[in-house]
């Protein structure tokens, strides 16, 4: 396919750009295979707007200026009112951002809602930019990712003792949305985990997440057993929960949907762990929503933030309708729980819920910044991330296909990641020295996620990068975060690292909304950012002193 | 009358204190006049002084002989008493009862404090009204200072000097003063040195149902407009609140009687609502249930948020007016000692760069609030935990440090103090050992003779080690006016008042430490580059051979 054929009008000359926090300027518009590019044609300034077509979750298209023109009074004809008229186009990204581009020419101005509006949302991921991006300043020799399930097993030494690498799924044959490898008790075979597979959903069989070196207790992560309405077993399954808590005398099941949740999945073949065939496992059941529920929340929130009304009653109850904080509450107490098992009951824990794809990554990345002080570097939460979100399968194609303006049907979209970001933030304003990384660090990542230059977040999981060739053929994010001179913006100048763990306040009147993300390119924005502005100033500057 | 026939048991031992995020006490507890002192007797451990002016209420409970008493304060801390002996709990409970709740100014602490640092500075003498006379004198002859007040007989909550229209005789302001509400003829509140613009301030006019007219009162507000131009009334009350006053004697300015004024009518709420406002919103910052949906519907009908918001859209209002239109304007409500006070101070911090400097502010607060008559003794005499009837109580004075605390929080850099200087004088209106807040009027602080008798609140502020701790370390002098976001989602909850005994503090003060630490240490650094510059270039003059060609 030709990008081409969607472009029937690539430049229109004299189009006003309007955004909020800028003056309108008047300029050129380009559209291309990948970007909406527009540069001001005014003298003395230099302003460029260039937008990934991928970043567009929506766009509306009015032609008010029709009306004035189709008056009974004027006597123009009918071809010079088409080409008198003009359109506007409203354009709003998944980074939330929204640009009015006023366009002359009616017919000009429909065709460029066109070709957004089929290139914003082309299925085809080999067709997508980080295919084709190519900066000037790396090279596709450069690592790709900062580390890999064999590299993370060989430095955790203290884990050789009673944990293997297994390579059962090195061609993604028992689990599709796993790594090639993975962690597994040292007494279960890869025989056993084929089976183990078979009987949990979508083969995510119980791996491990997290050690905790304090105590030698650990995280697993799994999807829910498949049950089902008879109550099916697998010895196997058993045998490796008994092998986690070997030595200890129980161990915790951490289920992220309520218990009635959980017994109406056996209904469709799921279930979980019964307590006679798991007598050492407690299981704790906490209802966290995911799937369509989050995606409306968010929706709802955002429409909450860019409400003009000025009525503080309708703005706190639409916050509160829209039930965002609630689940950034949910999440963060049900990580201080799963963190709560492990470092201070001193018991080892298994999180699922229904896929394992979700929720249970959600909680686990939070406990593991709340315990592990390694994680709060700038480098170990991107390694985080790397391990619990992209190599263990968070489907990111599905769910960040469309953000919170789509008028697209729903499908698989749902945004967890950002609540994710929205999580680690809270952790970061209750304690503001302990994350090596700063707000805007979580700012990028919660646009990367849904559109980027970088092949990171491409694909549902490793199997469908490995078929695409990501690895050789796209740029990484997080290399690119940690090269000297984008690293000095998303570090944290009052980084102090604690060992101790940060236990986050969960009190509904501890969180707040993320400001700094849902309100970035509202005008109310614009203050947010400047004393970590100048906080940042003064530590350049003495870099600046220290050189010279 | 003496205290101690209000005091049963002066002392108990045993006493266990339980404080938020702080380590429980286990002491002696004392009654004295005016604290109630709670000590370990150990070095180590911090003691407790509590000013009974500060308790707001009490409870008791009982557990068998056991009985604690849970003490409510005006500064929203809450704090448990465990004490051994039910007889010393109910005689403790009765006695902090009675004298946290004595009338009687004159037995009030600060007649009794004596200051235990340096007095620099005298507070009470610091912003007196002929120095910022001396000022305003220097930018425009156009106003005098009057002296028809001296003896507070024509306006009893005003200060005996004022500011004036040049050519309005005291006689004219006499007849003036009859026809506003408590005598509060319009008088100047800030001078725009950009435009010449200015600010006035009034009491509603006493119009009535039959549309009563004052032509003193039309020349005097006249007086203040350039030939040819107009000004603006802003009321602080809806035109329905407004005409319902006339009934009662008051009114506004018709546009018949006043052709060359435009009113506008603004929403902001009354004293009785405000107080029952900061009631509902401290329930909901104590609410323990753990239940997001419960904490923002409660935030919402607490109605706070609101008051905060169309305090600070009316003070942009008269801001936008004086700064962007160039006219004149003139604020009042009802009486114009409470609402009408929020709009021009405010005002002021979004006009005047001078007002967000330390001093600027304190002198701010002393001009618009304790000069102009904002009775303080009525207002902050019960806070959001009193059982008791509300009488005269309104929080307008903190929703004002809100409304500061906003902007503050849109332009951290433009302040030259930080938040901390905000929660001072917060507590101090609400209770202290100085008499800076005492008393309703100037009349009545003269009366009792507070300058002589007690210490400034402003002499304590101004010293070298006080400054220190209040200076925002981000302060860059910024000249411009700053037009603070109003819109709902910019405006927060002030954590640092309402959440701050609900929240442990020791992250964010840690945080805020090394900020300041940073910020010393590139001072530091600059100075020295700075020096090794100046060395290198006198190097360079003495040594020709140096310089490079």
């Amino acid at each position: 396919m030709e990008f081409s054929e969607h472009i029937k009008t690539a430049n229109v000359e004299d189009v006003v750009l309007r955004q909020t926090l800028h003056p309108p300027s008047r300029g050129t518009l380009c559209v291309t295979g990948h970007h909406l590019l527009f540069s001001d044609r005014e003298e003395g300034s230099c302003r460029q707007v260039l937008l990934l077509l991928r970043n567009i979750d929506a766009i509306e298209k009015s032609v008010e200026n029709l009306l004035a023109y189709s008056c009974p009074f004027s006597n123009a004809g009918h071809s010079q009112r088409i080409s008198g008229s003009s359109g506007t186009i409203s354009i709003k990204c998944k980074d939330l951002r929204v640009l009015h581009l006023d366009i002359p020419g009616m017919e000009q101005c429909l065709n460029i809602a066109r070709s957004i509006e089929t290139l914003s949302c082309l299925e085809a991921v080999s067709e997508m930019y980080p295919f084709f991006y190519r900066p000037s300043n790396a090279s596709l020799q450069d690592q790709w990712g900062l580390s890999s399930p064999e590299k993370h097993y060989s430095q955790m030494t203290e884990l050789h003792d009673r944990w293997r690498l297994s390579t059962v799924n090195r061609h993604y044959s028992v689990c599709p949305s796993y790594p090639p490898a993975v962690i597994v008790p040292k007494n279960i075979d890869d025989a056993m985990l084929e089976k183990i597979a078979k009987f949990r959903q979508r083969g995510r069989f119980p791996v491990l997440c997290y050690y905790h070196r304090k105590n030698g207790m650990v995280i697993m992560s799994s999807s829910q057993p498949l049950t089902g309405a008879n109550r099916k077993r697998c010895m196997e399954d058993e045998f490796l929960l008994q092998a986690v808590i070997d030595g200890s005398d129980k161990g915790y099941i951490i289920d992220t949907r309520s218990s009635q949740q959980a017994l109406q999945a056996r209904i469709t073949g799921g279930g979980f762990e019964s307590k006679s065939g798991y007598s050492s496992w407690k299981r704790l059941h906490r209802q966290m929503e995911r799937g369509k529920a989050l995606q409306e929340s968010l929706i709802k929130l955002v429409e909450a933030c860019g409400d003009e009304s000025h009525n503080m009653d309708r703005w706190l109850s639409k916050l509160e309708n829209s039930k965002w904080l609630s689940h950034v509450q949910t999440a963060l107490s049900t990580a201080g729980l799963l963190a709560e098992c492990v470092e201070r009951d001193g018991h080892s824990v298994l999180v699922h819920g229904s896929e394992g794809t979700d929720s249970t990554l959600l909680i686990s990345t939070l406990a593991q910044l709340i315990m592990d002080p390694c994680c709060r570097t700038l480098e170990g939460f991107l390694a985080l991330l790397e391990r619990e979100w992209v190599q263990a399968g968070h489907p990111f194609q599905q769910r960040c296909s469309h953000s919170a303006y789509s008028h697209a049907r729903l499908q698989q979209e749902s945004p967890v990641f950002l609540l994710l970001l929205d999580c680690v933030w809270q952790l970061w304003r209750q304690f503001p020295l302990a994350l090596g990384f700063s707000e805007a660090l979580l700012l990028r990542l919660a646009t990367e996620a849904y559109a980027s230059n970088y092949g990171t977040f491409l694909c549902n999981n490793q199997q469908e990068r490995c078929v695409l060739r990501v690895k050789e053929n796209t740029r990484c994010l997080f290399q690119a975060l940690l090269r000297p001179r984008e690293r000095d913006g998303y570090s944290n100048p009052l980084y102090e690292p604690t060992e101790l763990a940060i236990w986050p306040s969960v009190h509904p009147q501890s969180l707040q909304l993320w400001r700094g993300f849902f309100l970035r390119w509202t005008p109310q924005a614009r203050h947010l950012e400047e004393a970590q502005e100048e906080i940042r100033n003064m530590i350049i500057e003495w870099g600046k002193l220290a050189l010279s | 009358m003496e205290f101690a026939e209000l005091i049963k048991t002066p002392r108990v031992d045993g006493v266990v204190l339980h404080r938020p995020f702080m380590p429980t006490v286990e002491g002696t507890l004392c009654l004295t006049g005016h604290h109630l002192i709670l000590s370990s007797r150990q070095d180590n451990t911090e003691e407790l002084w509590l000013l009974h002016s500060n308790i707001d209420s009490i409870e008791k409970r009982f557990v068998g002989s056991l009985g604690s008493i849970i003490v409510k304060c005006k500064d929203l801390r809450v704090i448990q008493l465990d004490i051994p002996g039910m007889e010393e709990c109910l005689n403790i409970a009765s006695s902090i009862e009675a004298l946290s709740t004595l009338d009687l100014l004159s037995l009030m602490y600060p007649f009794f404090y004596r200051p235990m640092f340096e007095v620099i500075e005298d507070g009470w003498n610091s912003f007196l009204p002929e120095d910022a006379f001396k000022d305003l004198e220097s930018m425009t002859d156009e106003w005098r200072l009057s002296e028809v007040n001296k003896d507070f007989s024509v306006c009893p909550s005003y200060p005996p000097l004022v500011a004036v229209p040049k050519d309005v005789d005291d006689d004219t302001l006499r007849k003036v003063a009859t026809f506003r509400h408590g005598g509060r003829f319009p008088v100047l509140s800030y001078y725009h040195k950009k435009n010449g613009m200015v600010m006035m301030r009034s009491g509603q006019p006493l119009t009535g149902t039959n549309g009563r007219r004052c032509k003193e009162d039309e020349k005097l507000i006249n007086a203040t407009l350039r030939p040819g131009k107009r000004g603006y009334i802003i009321d602080t009350r809806t035109i329905n609140v407004a005409q319902q006053a006339k009934a009662r004697g008051g009114g506004f300015e018709s546009e018949a009687n006043y052709p060359q004024w435009r009113r506008i009518h603004k929403a902001i709420e009354r004293s009785n609502i405000l107080q029952e406002s900061l009631i509902k919103l401290v329930e909901a910052c104590n609410d323990q249930s753990h239940s997001m949906d419960r904490w923002l519907s409660k935030l919402e009908a607490s109605n706070w948020q609101t008051h905060v918001k169309e305090i600070l859209t009316t003070a942009c209002l008269a801001a936008q007016c004086i700064d962007r239109e160039g006219a004149s304007v003139l604020v009042h409500g009802t009486e114009g000692a409470d609402s009408t006070l929020q709009v021009t101070s405010l005002a002021q911090i979004i006009l005047d760069p001078a007002c967000r400097t330390i001093r600027g502010f304190q002198g701010l607060v002393e001009r618009e609030w304790l000069q102009a008559g904002h009775p303080f003794q009525q207002r902050c005499a019960q806070s959001a935990y009193s059982n008791s009837k509300p009488r005269q109580e309104a929080p307008s004075f903190l929703l004002f440090l809100d409304c500061v605390w906003q902007i503050l929080r849109q332009f951290p850099c433009s302040f030259e103090f930080s938040e901390s200087l905000l929660v001072l004088v917060f507590e101090h209106a609400y209770a202290s050992q100085f008499g800076t807040f005492l008393g309703n009027s100037n009349s009545e602080r003269a009366k009792l003779s507070l300058p002589e008798k007690t210490v400034s609140l402003w002499s304590w502020v101004n010293r070298p080690q006080e400054l220190e701790r209040l200076t925002n370390p981000l302060y860059e002098a910024n000249s411009l006016v700053i037009w603070p976001s109003v819109a709902p989602q910019s405006l927060l909850l002030w954590e640092g008042v309402f959440l701050r005994w609900n929240r442990s503090s020791k992250c964010l003060d840690e945080a805020y430490e090394e900020m300041v630490h940073i910020i010393e240490y590139n001072k530091e650094l600059q100075n020295k580059v700075n020096s090794l510059r100046r060395q290198l270039a006198q190097l360079e003059t003495e040594d020709p051979l140096l310089q490079t060609p």
